[in-house]
């Protein structure tokens, strides 16, 4: 169970979107060795970058908003983020525990 | 997801509903599960694996399948007796902790809403008390006051509804006393060991924000535990 501040990611979610603002979510949905937060983890990122929560130690959170944002200006609706240590984009950001991670994407839509 | 989506589950947090957030990881819809309730479209195809994981408060991905499940519980409910000193750093420590706290003390000058802003007192015996709030097996007792005449009602309550946390404040000879009066009361000794007394872990630290530390990592690890 997942419950740690996760009404307050909401709730930041829907004031963003009361301000006119585009908003997306970042949830962990797949965990593989020594990642560091468990399966459910949610992240709330709006269009100008600014986020609540956390999908990992820190490892990938830039990596996340800056997909989130442009997830935003396509106008995508989702997509699936994979973290693997042999992944270059990984190395990149730094999953230094040694973990895979994959993490759901998606844009709050109308 | 859609922006009614989000509402709903905003609702049903404040309402205290549990549910699960069920997204379909191929087109992105995303629909509110409710246990005994019929689900919308695609997702009714995979009741029968969802109601699993929500069942074992898990979240995950379903086996085959490209749907997500986020399971919503409840937080732990935890009843602290004796509006003391510890129990104003308990609250704040419980905040980041996912616990929800309701105080019970018949002392009203001990529970003053300043000492304890947005936090649920009762200002009663614990035996009226206990008629004000839904308990089971998910719940926790914090006992502060180590005053018998309301420590000990409270934990033949938490006792005999077999809560999953029992700690009494108070030395090893507190405990010791305590326990004879519990087994006067008719109570078994197994059912007595089940009490955390002396409450919390070994830290050394005696200060009123270092006990609640010690009480609150014991909440914790009992969490885990089962």
């Amino acid at each position: 169970m997942k419950d740690f501040s996760e009404k307050i990611i909401f709730e930041k979610a829907s004031d963003w979107i009361e301000n006119n603002q585009k908003v997306a979510l970042a949830t962990v949905i797949q965990t593989w060795g020594s990642s560091p937060l468990e399966v459910g983890s949610r992240m709330v990122i709006n269009e100008n970058g600014n986020f609540l929560g956390s999908v990992s130690g820190g490892c990938v959170e830039s990596k996340v908003i800056e997909e989130c944002i442009s997830l935003m200006k396509n106008n995508k609706i989702s997509t699936v983020i994979d973290f693997k240590v042999s992944n270059e984009s990984a190395w990149e950001v730094g999953l230094a525990c040694g973990g895979d991670i994959s993490i759901y994407i998606e844009q709050i839509t109308q | 997801m859609k922006i009614k989506t989000l509402q709903e589950i905003l609702k049903y947090k404040s309402l205290k509903k549990e549910f699960a957030i069920l997204t379909d990881l191929k087109n992105g819809d995303s629909e509110i599960f409710i246990p005994n309730q019929i689900i919308k479209g695609e997702f009714s195809k995979y009741l029968d694996e969802i109601e699993i994981i929500f069942k074992s408060n898990k979240n995950g991905i379903l086996k085959n399948e490209e749907i997500f499940v986020q399971t919503c519980k409840n937080p732990i409910k935890v009843i602290i007796v004796g509006a003391v000193h510890i129990a104003e750093y308990l609250i704040n420590y419980a905040k980041s902790l996912n616990f929800e706290i309701t105080i019970i003390d018949p002392r009203g000058f001990f529970a003053s809403r300043e000492k304890f802003p947005d936090t649920k007192i009762i200002n009663k015996w614990p035996t009226e008390a206990f008629k004000e709030i839904e308990t089971n097996s998910k719940t926790a007792l914090i006992a502060l006051t180590h005053d018998p005449k309301i420590d000990d009602p409270a934990l033949q309550y938490a006792l005999k509804n077999k809560f999953f946390y029992i700690g009494a404040l108070g030395s090893k000879k507190t405990h010791e006393k305590r326990c004879l009066r519990l087994i006067e009361s008719g109570f078994k000794n197994e059912e007595i060991k089940l009490i955390n007394g002396p409450i919390g872990i070994k830290l050394g630290g005696k200060s009123p924000s270092e006990i609640a530390l010690s009480i609150v990592a014991q909440l914790v690890s009992e969490k885990y535990k089962n």
